[in-house]
């Protein structure tokens, strides 16, 4: 019996040589407290362009904060976050990001939800292409309501890569689906990654998700960074190899340890 | 299958070409029920169980409506109270929106006029008739003040909730993908509260009718609700029971007409779909 390929070829393009389109991300000393319960404290983190990486951590540890910082959806109480040297509030259509849930807009069928991700009017070309690419070519004039949840999350793909952008950030954008969609999910986001070269950051709290689509993963915890694994991927990964348990057992033993 | 499917099918099969022409069962089956009032209604007369001076027939009222419509006196007065009733939905209704849209969007603007309007709402509008016949006579202001006034509330009210119960994570995700707030309003808030507003025109068009032909019947010198008074006071029965008739058929219309426009608008939600 042939081993099911879960991870697409070409992800062994080292970050570095893939098509120079992502943004860098720059967090210097961020501070962002709720009425005086500081949930991150003096966070440091660049991510460079083109990167994946995955924020991990226990429930509560600030992932979705930090994420929601850089997504310029909320403001540090101190510091900084700046997308290519520029605030993040600033970032315009350079920024996407995935919600946990689509948030597809229920009176617009699929093609006008993906062109919502378009700033500068529509664009059908633009459209087709962001479809075809999730594989959703043929629910052009569909309303989501009559979507699977997978569906719906492509769909959701399409409109946050229509305008190219050159950061997309993942709020736990796989958590709701079951488990056989997440991985057809995570290829697929692990593939336009490897073609469009934007930087991707994912919260999750699936360390084996994060395993099988970063560069690097970084825990989170106690209102910093707890632990850091870059993972070099030399030749095709397989999903459950030796090598990736391994570094699945190192990050759960630092969140554990937290 | 349900047997009605089952008669169905086999009439279809046994003559295809009146398929089209003939609407199917199912589709009858609402009127079932007052079309078996009316027939026995009709027996009930004509067999002399029901005096005519008590309730005319069917067939008496339905020449009399013959009759009043070659001489063009029933369109004058359906006419004259369709387009109060109208200017009433339009003025009360058009007031209500914006307000109910105003104060959706702005907490200034609710503060500021909410509990107001609240005071004024628990006012049974009929209660103003003596005021109102007072500022404005028995002309058509007066008319139109109140219809308008009891058109306004279901409107204004269910815009408002409309509004208020937009997904949130919706007008998030519009900020996120750059929309102005002009945006977000025309592509979210709007379709969103859609469904609620709809719910406030059909409760709105019951009150303006209710409105309407109770203002009529105090003072007015045309319309259904003048023709039904003027009929009592010569004891024509048959044209009282015809005006009361029309109100059922008008109101039904008002609503179906606002039912297909409501399947159209809304034919994005699971609510509608397939029908």
């Amino acid at each position: 019996m042939q081993a099911v390929e879960l991870l697409p070829r070409d992800i062994t393009v080292p970050p570095m040589l893939r098509d120079n389109r992502g943004a860098a991300v720059s967090i210097r000393n961020v501070t962002r407290s709720f009425e005086g319960n500081r949930v991150l404290s003096n966070l440091d983190l660049d991510v460079r362009p083109g990167e994946f990486l995955s924020i991990v951590g226990k429930s509560g540890c600030g992932k979705s904060t930090l994420l929601r910082l850089i997504a310029g959806l909320d403001q540090p109480s101190s510091g900084e976050v700046r997308i290519d040297d520029r605030p993040a509030t600033q970032a315009g259509d350079k920024l996407r990001i995935m919600f946990q849930e689509p948030r597809l807009l229920p009176w617009a069928n699929v093609a006008d939800n993906v062109a919502v991700g378009l700033r500068q009017g529509p664009d059908p070309q633009a459209v087709t292409e962001a479809l075809a690419s999730v594989q959703l070519a043929d629910k052009a004039g569909v309303w989501p309501a009559l979507l699977s949840g997978g569906q719906r999350q492509r769909a959701a793909l399409a409109r946050a890569l229509v305008s190219h952008p050159s950061l997309l950030v993942l709020d736990e954008p796989l958590g709701a689906l079951d488990a056989l969609t997440r991985l057809t999910m995570q290829n697929l986001i692990r593939d336009m990654h490897a073609k469009a070269g934007f930087t991707a950051i994912l919260v999750t709290h699936d360390v084996a998700e994060a395993v099988a689509l970063s560069d690097r993963v970084i825990v989170l915890g106690q209102g910093g960074i707890l632990h850091h694994v870059e993972i070099l991927r030399v030749g095709p990964t397989q999903r459950g190899s030796a090598e990736l348990a391994a570094i699945e057992a190192e990050i759960l033993d630092a969140i554990f340890a937290a | 299958m349900s047997l009605t499917e089952t008669l169905i099918a086999a009439r279809s099969r046994r003559s295809p070409g009146l398929r089209g022409l003939l609407p199917r069962p199912d589709a009858l089956l609402p009127y079932a029920v007052p079309a078996a009032i009316l027939i026995l209604w009709e027996i009930a007369g004509a067999s002399g169980v029901i005096s005519d001076t008590v309730m005319p027939r069917p067939s008496t009222i339905l020449a009399t409506a013959v009759q009043m419509t070659l001489s063009g006196e029933l369109f004058t007065h359906l006419g004259v109270s369709a387009l109060r009733a109208l200017a009433g939905l339009v003025v009360g209704g058009g007031i209500g929106f914006i307000l109910g849209v105003s104060n959706g969007v702005s907490r200034l603007s609710e503060t500021l006029t909410d509990s107001t309007l609240q005071m004024v709402r628990n006012i049974p509008h009929l209660a103003l008739i003596p005021l109102v016949i007072l500022w404005f006579g028995i002309g058509e202001g007066a008319k139109l003040f109140l219809v308008a006034l009891g058109v306004f509330f279901p409107i204004y009210l269910n815009t408002l909730h409309g509004i208020r119960n937009i997904d949130p994570q919706l007008i998030e995700m519009g900020r996120a993908y750059g929309m102005t707030p002009t945006q977000q309003f025309r592509r979210i808030v709007l379709p969103g509260a859609l469904p609620s507003i709809f719910v406030g025109l059909r409760y709105g068009l019951g009150i303006m009718w209710l409105t309407l032909i109770v203002a009529e019947t105090l003072s007015a010198s045309s319309g259904l609700g003048y023709m039904a008074m003027k009929a009592r006071e010569f004891m024509v029965l048959d044209v009282v029971v015809l005006s009361i008739l029309l109100y059922a058929a008008l109101g039904k219309l008002a609503d179906s007409l606002t039912r297909a426009l409501e399947r159209r608008a809304l034919k994005w939600s699971p609510a509608y779909a397939g029908r």
